[in-house]
């Protein structure tokens, strides 16, 4: 269901919304981008919809692969684990390593949190 | 007490402090990935977590690239033809060669069967 809060069609709405869906806000990837430039630095808004349009790809691709691991071990859930090991598989080596140990630092900051709700 | 180190940033609110403990939306991320296919049926918490730190390397690697080919053409401002340039120059980003060539004639279309067609060709290189 659909409110059309001042819409002009509500197909028309859909149809937008379902492309917002599938990628991540201009503005978060736009941030990272100018974050990793130099101050003077300007980049046009195809630039940014673009890198939008990778980074989903890089989702799915990276999905993908690790879908596929579970499915073949049988299991149901798609795990940090897996993510890390599909980024290991698709030669996103350097970003592996990384992120096990950051899954290992959350993990352990989960536990903490856990333990010190407890702890109230 | 541990001490706040590397990762504060997971409690404290990472890169831009606006967007809570991740600068990616989360639900967004897990949306994403349950379309990747058929087979994605549950997606643990800690998925999208990681994919957001992923993501934030990902962006950081290719705009740093796009940005080595803007430099060589001499200008300030990063175009979409420096991200597919950086693209086509990497290895790793292969995967992505056919979305940055598609863009360049239609800028809004739903690649969403063609990007399937590329994916499947990957994983069945992987396999």
């Amino acid at each position: 269901m659909v409110d059309n809060i001042g819409g002009s069609g509500s197909s028309n709405n859909e149809g937008i919304i379902k492309e917002q869906d599938r990628l991540l806000p201009i503005a978060n990837v736009g941030r990272i981008m100018k974050q990793i430039l130099p101050q003077n630095a300007k980049i046009s808004k195809e630039a940014k919809e673009t890198m939008q349009e990778c980074v989903s790809e890089y989702i799915s691709f990276v999905t993908s692969e690790a879908s596929e691991k579970c499915r073949k071990e049988r299991r149901k859930t798609v795990n940090g684990d897996d993510i890390c090991w599909a980024l290991a598989t698709l030669g996103f080596d350097d970003y592996a390593e990384g992120m096990r140990r950051y899954l290992q630092r959350y993990r352990e900051l989960e536990v903490d949190n856990n333990n010190q709700e407890r702890g109230k | 007490m541990r001490q706040a180190g590397a990762y504060s940033g997971i409690l404290c609110g990472g890169i831009s402090g606006r967007t809570g403990p991740h600068s990616l939306p989360l639900a967004r991320i897990k949306k994403i990935m349950k379309k990747s296919g058929e087979d994605v049926k549950m997606i643990s918490g800690e998925a999208p977590i990681v994919f957001s730190k992923a993501c934030e390397l990902f962006i950081e690697e290719l705009t740093r690239r796009s940005w080595i080919v803007a430099i060589h053409g001499k200008r300030r401002t990063l175009h979409k033809d420096d991200v597919a340039s950086a693209v086509v120059a990497t290895d790793i980003f292969d995967f992505l060669v056919t979305l940055v060539s598609h863009n360049h004639g239609c800028a809004l279309n739903n690649n969403a069967n063609n990007d399937g067609a590329v994916m499947e060709i990957q994983t069945l290189q992987y396999s």
